[in-house]
């Protein structure tokens, strides 16, 4: 090898790697990032909030005032930082392992964080007066091994959206209650025609499991009973397979639903007005209030035998990284967020729901809610509080879509993602 | 970084070892900064275990390295590596061999024609990704309503979704975005080419065909090594486009390696940095040993020195 070829050749490969390395994010860190020792450590002046960016217009402008009432109420600055849910995994992953966690991250997840030691619980950083305040079934999705490590920072509980027009077109008169009645219902909407679809189904990477849960619990079937994984009960088969069958059998579900995601695909499809039906929450009521386009209603789930329905719930959280001298600041900033005029002020902007007693009470005056908030504090969650589910909703992304194609084993699937939860809890 | 301190001594040689260092010191320490300092910590986190949470629970060894290669879904992905790469690179060369021809002729509108081929180059690739899902999106896609009102098909075609259609339809986007560069590398490549070389030829009576075949392309060769050695790099790594395109399908059917890379350290269920990190030193190596094959294979030497 001749030395001009040697330079070329090192010169394209410094060239790939830097390419490469740009890609993933690389980062050094060592184990022990959250080791405190209260009160030996002196007070911070300064604490580092990371949050989830919910919407454009409202999250950055309410943290930021935020930050004016907390600096005015401690003396301590709140430096905010906005991320896109698209990108918090990624960064919040890069700063854990940089060893430089923020003091609170807003997250979907907490478990894992709160397994690895590095948060504060309730018993150290939530006064008694708000703890009693927040919803018992979010109290106990934000447990972890006897303590709560996962504040909740907003709810949201799914509904049935149904398009009335296109109801009212197939001769429709109330929204089903039964799955027997649901397929009805759907294939008359179906048989519309104009690509008229019946359920727009989203069961692509996006959100599958919150598509999957909520059927899955109103067929009586749940991720965990008794404390363990469930995923491939027959009840939760037998869900998979009647989804499949929306799709492959009965065809009244949109093009691809294992492909399909919820913001760009389903929630699409229902605001032009072309799908009959959808699960969707809070924020989708908001968008179609302001596009004024699709007369729409919302109704409780179908259940498969028209027994008692249950709502997916979901809650993010407000979680806290042990620092040294943070654990006062911590404190002044969960009282501050859970007074009732910053929490519900948030959740509103937002169009979510509450996650308090006080709350409820507020938001009980807006009638546009009440359909969530009847179910609310029933609303089943998915397994937070086990570090196992944040893997395995991850698992669950990238595999139920593939279980409702033509070709799709629905049996296999799950019992793939039990044995992949078994494994790793 | 320590070759920086000039020589105060009184030896011009000493002198002008110090000077040499000042001059060479920025672009070392970029190249120390940019190059060595991500290649150590991508091997360092490559040999580390870590939790979900990112937090580094200790040294992995090649436990990291083990797992990419026993991953169920690899020899897809490299699969797809392979078709991607391929495809983009000949199709874009091909197709810029013509447009480069078109360019570099006299014609009326020929400024317009270069600024039309250069535009999607100034595109970040994300947008240009996210208008192509509007254009090929089933429900909505406007390339289903021409291909349905020109009856060519009955049903709309799901570009993206469907699993015959998602590699064409990123290797078209692919090729897309590919060709600003190529076009304009192959058209310096044929302005380089003197008329006199052509004007002989013509004399000896070559037609065009001969011409081309035999003046043009050889002449030609070191803009295209340049433009596949280039590119061969740029679509490897090309991760907006497939990431894009891709992100309705769940799995790794149509991922190749650098998405693969991205999804093992955030979207997968492994969701693992010391696992994608591994992955990055497979895909730093993986293009160098081509890229070297290739230089090897066409003699990179000999080319340039023409």
């Amino acid at each position: 090898m001749n030395k001009r070829f040697a330079a070329a050749a090192a010169a394209i490969g410094g060239f790939a790697l830097t390419l490469t390395a740009c890609g993933g994010g690389t980062g050094a860190g060592t184990a022990g990032g959250g080791s405190a020792s209260s009160g030996a450590a002196e007070k911070v002046t300064s604490i580092k909030l990371v949050a989830a960016e919910y919407s454009k217009e409202n999250t950055a402008a309410f943290w930021t005032k935020f930050a004016e009432a907390y600096k005015a109420k401690t003396g301590i600055t709140l430096e905010v930082q906005v991320v896109s849910w698209n990108d918090i995994d990624q960064q919040s992953s890069t700063m854990v392992q940089n060893n430089n966690p923020p003091d609170i991250l807003n997250l979907n997840v907490y478990a894992s964080y709160a397994k690895d030691d590095l948060l504060w619980s309730a018993d150290d950083v939530l006064s008694d007066a708000v703890k009693s305040d927040l919803l018992p079934n979010f109290v106990k999705s934000g447990t972890y091994e006897g303590k709560m490590y996962g504040m909740p920072d907003l709810s949201s509980a799914r509904a049935l959206f149904y398009n009335k027009d296109l109801f009212a077109k197939a001769g429709i008169a109330a929204p089903p209650k039964t799955w027997d009645e649901f397929v009805t219902d759907a294939k008359k909407i179906s048989a519309l025609g104009d690509g008229t679809v019946g359920y727009a189904m989203p069961l692509g990477p996006e959100e599958a499991q919150a598509e999957y849960s909520i059927w899955m619990f109103n067929n009586g079937g749940d991720w965990k009973t008794d404390g363990k994984w469930s995923i491939n009960s027959p009840q939760n088969v037998e869900t998979l397979k009647f989804l499949k069958d929306l799709s492959v059998t009965q065809k009244v579900t949109q093009n691809n639903p294992g492909k399909t995601n919820r913001t760009d695909g389903a929630f699409a499809l229902f605001q032009s007005g072309k799908a009959g039906m959808v699960v969707g929450f809070s924020p989708l009521a908001a968008t179609l209030d302001k596009d004024g386009k699709v007369s729409y209603g919302t109704a409780a789930m179908p259940t498969k035998d028209g027994g008692e329905p249950s709502t997916y719930g979901v809650t993010d959280y407000l979680m806290a990284f042990k620092k040294p001298g943070n654990q006062e600041a911590v404190k002044a900033f969960y009282d501050l967020y859970y007074s009732p005029d910053q929490v519900n002020t948030f959740i509103k902007n937002e169009g979510f729901l509450p996650v308090t007693q006080s709350g409820l009470e507020v938001f009980a005056s807006d009638t546009k809610l009440t359909t969530y908030l009847d179910t609310l504090t029933g609303a089943k969650l998915t397994p937070t509080d086990d570090p196992g589910w944040d893997r395995v909703k991850l698992a669950v992304q990238q595999s139920i879509g593939a279980a409702v194609a033509p070709d799709g084993d629905p049996q296999a699937v799950l019992d793939s993602l039990q044995k992949q939860a078994e494994s790793g809890s | 970084m320590t070759a920086t301190a000039t020589g105060s001594g009184a030896g011009t040689s000493r002198a002008g070892l110090g000077v040499t260092a000042l001059w060479l010191g920025p672009a070392l320490a970029l190249i120390v900064g940019v190059v060595l300092y991500p290649a150590v910590e991508l091997v360092r986190a490559s040999t580390s275990d870590y939790s979900i949470t990112g937090l580094r629970k200790g040294a992995a060894g090649a436990d990291n390295y083990r797992r990419v290669l026993e991953h169920p879904d690899l020899s897809t992905v490299l699969l797809n590596t392979v078709v991607w790469v391929a495809a983009v690179l000949v199709l874009s060369i091909v197709i810029s061999l013509g447009l480069a021809q078109l360019m570099s002729k006299e014609f009326f509108g020929r400024r317009l024609l270069r600024w039309a081929v250069i535009v999607p180059w100034a595109a970040s690739l994300v947008i240009t990704a996210r208008l192509f899902m509007l254009l090929l999106d089933y429900n909505y896609g406007i390339l289903n309503q021409v291909l349905l009102s020109a009856g060519i098909v009955d049903t709309p075609v799901d570009f993206l979704g469907d699993d015959r259609f998602t590699m064409p339809s990123m290797i078209g986007v692919g090729t897309f975005v590919t060709l600003p560069f190529t076009a304009y590398v192959l058209l310096a490549g044929l302005k380089g080419i003197p008329d006199d070389v052509y004007e002989a030829a013509r004399m000896d009576g070559a037609s065009p065909w001969q011409a081309y075949t035999r003046i043009t392309l050889p002449l030609l060769r070191p803009a295209l090594m340049v433009a596949t050695v280039l590119n061969i790099i740029y679509v490897f790594n090309s991760f907006p486009i497939v990431y894009t395109l891709n992100d309705r399908n769940p799995g790794f059917a149509h991922d190749t390696t650098i998405t693969f890379m991205y999804k093992l350290a955030f979207k997968s269920a492994e969701k693992s940095v010391g696992m994608s990190a591994a992955a990055g030193v497979f895909n730093v190596l993986l293009i160098l040993v081509v890229v070297l094959a290739y230089l090897r294979i066409s003699n990179w030497k000999e080319a340039t020195d023409a």
